[in-house]
């Protein structure tokens, strides 16, 4: 809380040790090597994050925000120059507080004073491709700090939120015992035989690796591939076949004699259906996991924190696979969302992601004056009716999960539903890894099935440049229970649901990181500019009291001593938004937990009088300089006035606080 | 020999102690006399005070030190800032497990300001306790059923509201920080004791254009007629100073969102906001809840307006001309059930089959409720994330919600207009309290405001919360609607076994099972909700005597149906599904289990076991003999 010491003292402090830092920081670029050429998994992370938080103490900070059912810490590293920026509460000194003293509010922290973006991996323990994507956008910021303009000002000027792992237990199983799992886990026992998650899959053949187990079974529902044996094919269960039927499982006994194998996993619930935007049936009954919204202890941690960081503007939760991204909403049709956020979805932040992965813009998204035009053109066809009301089919690439043909919800409980409706954030879900994308010079067979062809091309991919090294040939082994068959297939942590590792993860990590770059250039900026000052008034040396009426002022001199000279003075200042969106989503600042920019007007004078204006005034959201197609935007700019009677010589200041789009002060001298 | 002694002795002691662990305690000090004590002097506790956090934990350790053999007492989890959320767990332990026992769930004061429901559950927790040894009615009720109570649920605000000077409205929500006005600043502006008299009034200026005057005996401010001469008042409004210089008082006070409104059920995020089970106090309280599916039904106090507010089932929609036909029949039937019992209740809401009984269980409840409670309104509660509508609609649990006490209306409404005038007040404060709570306004010099006046109600226990006085006369009849409720959780038994010999050597066996409280077995919400255990008989027979109409174990599905079907599908003859049949037990139900059965042989004995989770268990045996 300020009023420990004064506020020009931290200030100049801050300015001195800020100066210091920026000279230290240029002098070096990568201080914490990474490589790409295996996944990190859980504990490599951690490691790395605390590697990192060590090494650039003054652009970072490394949060627990809360713990995984087995009790594995949930990280966010902070990114944002701690040593520029301010916040309101540093401004303002409360008085005569109660007796109680009630401790219940924290100081703010200085990049809760900078708009946020959020940037999160590995909500499903087995899609890890995102939590790489994580640690390389870490890295390029950290050491792009001091050597790189851009990265430099966003640094200084955004808070980035990067939570790599928002799914330890499920990451950890997956990558660092190599056993894949896309929930979170939980303590459990499924088979009620009052042990407790005891019967997971077990690395049979003890070659180090839990793969597959293949064995032959006429009522299996896998084929060998023709043209690899190494594949399994899947068929339907109606599918006829002349060729002998396999049953897949995973490496696996059962561990605990009851006849069953693999019943009592620690897997537990998946995260991304915990979320409380959608969860419910309209019967009310659950709709989503969980025994209510937000039952897990990850899903809730990351609750608490947007809940306590309200100043995120941008998240983004990577997921796997398919190379393509999901903007709101999956639980409710197009018009529940705002048409001028969708305009900044589909038309700014669509545009550039397609562009990104090379894919082609439709061509309405070019041109979105034209907006009806394409909208005759659809209104004839087939399309369906959410599409025909936009102008546009959504793309392949940039694409909403509520199925708009059929008029269907895609499930319950998604986290960028939930941020997006109940948040006011710009939250998208990319499902990172299109091997026809990111493994560059990939040849894929056109003909025939398009996902087995994909499959053989990967495979031979990584004969070719991995040696081979990813995928373990099946050998015969004899099961306990099941008898003869093989085991083999992709080695863990290698699937093919994942970007293989070395140069093809860092070419997805260099197109994801490019996109969320973009992204942060996007965030609001505000700026005090134009303050002018004139003296209407001064007193002659006893207290006194000024009123306006009708224009005239009037003075009333008091009687006792005088505590000084004061002045009456009128402040005029303009408030602008210099960043490319605005300081709120389109339905953002009404919903709970937010609210409208304020400027307040602080004199240190605590006896100073408003004659005109308030100390604290609240000015809706201020729009952002870019222009959004097809949609009408409030103004980026605000005046202000104010006319205050105040001692003479005191000092006064104008601090902007903006929730979603930062906070700033302006300190005036007046002449 | 040594050591087959010694396993004999195991043998004898495991035998001895199973034995001891299923007897029952006697009732030493059982005392019938309605004129006597009935063991409130072996713990006494003054019931004329509202008590701050550690005064009231105090309590509970010293409750449990004194009654170790039917009291627990643990931590559910903390608060915000961190105090612990003590539950007292009340069950006799020699009578099994308290998670093993039906059980009622109280708690009290989620809303800060509402502390009356602290001293009301704690009042029904002593009450168990001292009238144990006493009292039959309450040494059953200890002995089969587990009682939770979690006197205070909202814990940082309960103590803040007794211990300090409050308005009759804060501290309510829990302690997350909360920006009320806007401005950028969490709880910054909270209200303060100006006059430092321990209570917090209102404030006045004198005002040329004001509205007020002093009184003529200048106690309180009163509307000034037209022309008044003299020095003229405008109310301020509570105490308080403007902390962040806004030129506002007490515009952003502590306390985030509603916790009753926080609960999952019917959640939205702009009353419940941030989010469904954020505040740590409502989300201990749910995890315990769903970790004991013992719980049978859930009381949660409240201050004011004496209401029993009971959760309902989902009502089916209807056109506008239905529901005003509905509500004109339900007026009329409750018109006439009224000329037989006064407290008789009704209510205009359809439901669908599935949840008939659960309507009606309710409102014979409500109707006991009403009769316990006297001057309380039975209403169906809302759902929008209140934590009794999650108790009933996600854990299948009957749900209750009393909002205790209300304003002093009854009591001093002498011309009996249904409102308090000034004068009314003012003699109640005068004579019901002995001029308690009532502040003669006085100057004051505020440091924002200059001179200021200051008086009236010392509003927080006058208004929200009633004057100490009266706490008791409230808790007292309170726990008795509770411990009622707990009277009518389940109770099965097999009420008859009916033999009659029909051709040859088979016999037909109807087998009576009955529930004779009014709760069901399960409720018709855990039914849907997939939560129920159902209740089962079992048939355990000599060698000798075989179920007939069965395949293997089991009677065949196909046939049972078709049978049933042609009994009407009567739920009183219900053919049974073989060795074992399952069922649900409504409310004062009684059900005939139809068993075909061959003897071989003159003689044979058959056992049948009625098992309920909720309902406890019953068994009887049965000789057939050949003439």
């Amino acid at each position: 809380m300020p009023g420990k010491s004064t506020l020009k003292i931290i200030n100049a402090v801050s300015g001195l040790i800020c100066i210091m830092l920026i000279s230290t920081v240029t002098s070096e670029a990568q201080k914490v090597p990474i490589s790409f050429d295996n996944y990190h998994g859980y504990t490599a992370t951690v490691s790395y994050l605390k590697k990192v938080n060590n090494a650039y103490p003054g652009i970072t900070e490394l949060m627990q925000i809360g713990e995984s059912t087995m009790q594995r810490p949930l990280y966010v590293l902070v990114i944002s120059n701690m040593n520029k920026g301010t916040t309101l509460d540093r401004h303002i000194r409360l008085r005569n507080k109660r007796k109680e003293n009630i401790q219940n509010v924290p100081e703010m922290k200085i990049h809760q004073g900078k708009p946020g973006h959020f940037i999160s991996g590995s909500t499903h323990g087995n899609e890890y491709t995102g939590t790489e994507v994580c640690l390389y956008i870490i890295d390029k910021l950290v050491s792009g700090y001091g050597n790189n303009a851009e990265i430099t000002g966003l640094i200084d000027s955004v808070a980035f939120y990067i939570c790599p792992v928002i799914n330890p237990d499920g990451l950890y199983n997956s990558v660092d015992r190599g056993i894949a799992q896309r929930s979170n886990s939980m303590l459990k026992d499924d088979d009620e035989d009052g042990k407790i998650n005891e019967d997971g899959p077990d690395d049979i053949n003890g070659d180090g690796f839990i793969t597959r187990f293949r064995y032959k079974d006429d009522k299996g529902r896998y084929i060998i591939d023709d043209i690899d044996p190494r594949l399994m094919v899947r068929i339907g269960r109606n599918d006829t076949t002349d060729k002998q039927r396999y049953s897949v499982i995973y490496e696996d006994i059962d561990n605990d004699g009851d006849g069953k194998r693999g019943e009592d996993r620690e897997s537990g619930i998946d995260l991304n259906r915990n979320y409380p935007e959608g969860w419910w049936k309209d019967n009310g009954f659950a709709g989503g996991s969980g025994d209510y919204p937000l039952s897990a202890p990850e899903t809730h941690a990351i609750a608490e924190f947007f809940t306590n960081y309200r100043n995120i503007l941008m998240a983004q939760f990577y997921h796997t696979s398919g190379g393509f991204t999901f903007r709101p909403m999956g639980t409710a049709p197009h018009p529940s969302l705002d048409q001028k956020d969708v305009a900044v979805y589909d038309f700014i932040m669509g545009k550039k992601y397609l562009e990104i992965i090379g894919e082609d813009v439709p061509e309405s998204w070019k041109n979105p004056g034209n907006i009806d035009k394409y909208k005759k053109e659809l209104a004839p066809g087939d399309a369906d009716k959410y599409s025909k009301a936009r102008g546009y089919i959504l793309p392949r690439g940039w694409r909403v999960s509520y199925n708009e043909k059929s008029d269907k919800r895609y499930s319950y409980g998604m986290a960028t539903d939930w941020l997006y409706a109940q948040y006011g954030i710009y939250s998208i879900t990319t499902e990172l890894w299109n091997p026809e994308a990111d493994i560059p010079g990939i040849k894929i067979d056109e003909n025939g099935n398009h996902r087995l062809s994909t499959m053989r091309a990967v495979l031979k991919y990584q004969d070719d440049t991995y040696d081979g090294e990813l995928f373990i040939d099946w050998q015969p082994f004899k099961h306990p229970e099941l008898g003869e068959g093989e085991i083999g297939g992709w080695k863990p942590p290698v699937t093919r649901n994942n970007a293989l590792p070395g140069n093809v993860l860092e070419n997805v990590c260099e197109k994801h990181w490019k996109f969320e770059l973009f992204r942060a250039g996007l965030l609001p900026s505000i700026r005090i500019s134009d303050i002018k000052t004139s003296i209407i008034y001064t007193g002659n040396g006893n207290e006194a009291s000024a009123e306006k009426n009708k224009g005239e002022f009037i003075i009333k001199e008091g009687k006792g001593k005088g505590k000084g000279k004061y002045n009456i003075i009128a402040i005029e200042a303009r408030v602008e938004n210099t960043g490319a969106l605005a300081t709120n989503l389109a339905k953002g600042e009404d919903l709970p937990g937010n609210r409208q920019d304020v400027v307040w007007l602080i004199p240190e004078d605590k006896d100073a009088k408003f004659i005109e204006g308030k100390p604290a005034t609240s000015i809706g959201s201020l729009a952002g300089r870019q222009k959004i197609p097809g949609v009408k935007t409030k103004p980026s700019m605000k005046k202000l006035k104010w006319i205050i009677a105040t001692e003479k010589n005191s000092p006064v200041r104008i601090v902007v606080s903006s929730l979603k789009g930062g906070t700033v002060v302006k300190e005036i001298t007046i002449k | 020999m040594n050591k087959l002694y010694k396993y004999y002795r195991i043998a004898l002691l495991i035998i001895f102690s199973f034995t001891f662990y299923h007897t029952v305690p006697a009732q030493d000090k059982l005392q019938l006399s309605a004129g006597g004590d009935h063991g409130e002097l072996d713990f006494r506790i003054n019931w004329k005070k509202y008590y701050t956090y550690e005064e009231w934990t105090g309590i509970m350790k010293d409750l449990q030190e004194a009654y170790p053999g039917i009291c627990d007492i643990s931590s559910i989890g903390k608060s915000m800032m961190g105090r612990d959320q003590l539950l007292l767990t009340i069950s006799n332990k020699s009578t099994g497990k308290h998670s093993d026992k039906t059980a009622m769930w109280v708690d009290g004061a989620i809303h800060g300001n509402e502390v009356n429901g602290i001293t009301c559950s704690l009042y029904l927790a002593w009450y168990l306790l001292t009238r144990y040894d006493y009292d039959p009615y309450v040494h059953e009720l200890v002995d089969k059923y587990t009682f939770y109570i979690l006197p205070g649920l909202n814990v940082d605000a309960n103590n803040s509201y007794v211990e300090y000077p409050n308005t009759p409205h804060n501290p309510r929500e829990t302690y997350r920080p909360e920006d009320n006005d806007g401005d950028g600043l969490y709880d910054e502006d909270l209200t303060e004791d100006v006059d430092g008299d321990g209570e917090l009034s209102y404030m006045y200026r004198e005002d040329p254009e004001g509205s007020l005057r002093l009184s003529a005996d200048r106690r309180r401010f009163v509307d000034a007629e037209e022309g008044f001469e003299g020095p003229r008042f405008t109310r301020i409004g509570s105490e308080g100073y403007d902390n962040d210089g806004d030129g506002r008082i007490n515009e952003d006070d502590i306390g985030g969102p509603d916790p009753n409104r926080n609960y999952p059920y019917g959640w939205t995020l702009n009353a419940g906001n941030p989010y469904p089970m954020s505040e740590s106090e409502t989300r201990n309280v749910f995890e315990f809840q769903l970790n004991h599916p013992n719980i049978f039904a859930s009381f949660h106090y409240h201050n004011t307006g004496r209401l029993i507010m009971f959760q309902a089932p989902p009502p089916v929609s209807m056109s506008s001309d239905q529901r005003q036909r509905l509500s004109e029949r339900t007026e009329e039937r409750l018109e006439e059930m009224r000329k037989e019992n006064k407290y008789a209740q009704l209510f205009a809401r359809r439901v669908s089959d599935e949840y008939q009984h659960d309507m009606d269980v309710q409102e014979a409840i409500v109707t006991e409720g009403a009769y316990i409670l006297k001057n309380y309104r039975p209403v169906i509660g809302g759902l929008t994330g209140q934590a009794h509508a999650a108790t009933y609609y996600m854990l299948g649990a009957y749900s209750y919600l009393i909002e205790l006490w209300g304003s002093p209306t009854d009591l001093a409404d002498t011309n009996n207009d249904g409102r308090l005038s000034d004068e009314e007040y003012m003699k109640w404060i005068d004579l019901d309290l002995a001029g308690e709570g009532w502040k003669n306004p006085h100057k004051v010099n505020h440091p924002d405001l200059g001179e200021i006046w200051i008086g009236g109600s010392a509003k927080k226990h006058m208004q929200r919360t009633p004057p100490s006085r009266y706490v008791e006369m409230e808790a007292e009849k309170n726990a008795r609607f509770v411990m009622y409720c707990a009277s009518q959780f389940p109770k099965v038994s097999i009420d008859d076994i009916k033999v009659e010999a029909l051709t040859g050597d088979i016999y037909r066996v109807d087998v009576v099972v009955e529930n004779e409280s009014e709760y069901p077995t399960s409720s018709d919400r855990s039914v849907q909700l997939d939560r129920d255990t159902p209740d089962q008989l079992k048939i355990k027979s000599s060698g000798n005597i075989t179920l007939v109409e069965t395949s293997g174990k089991e009677i065949d599905e196909g046939r049972r149906r078709w049978y049933n079907r042609s009994q009407g599908n009567n739920p009183e003859k219900q053919l049974s599904s073989g060795e074992l049949t399952r069922f649900r037990l409504k409310g004062k139900e009684k059900r005939i289990i139809r068993y075909f059965v061959a003897m071989d042989g003159k003689k044979g004995n058959a056992e049948f076991i009625l098992e309920s989770k909720t309902g406890g268990s019953d068994r009887e045996s049965i000789v057939i003999r050949k003439d």
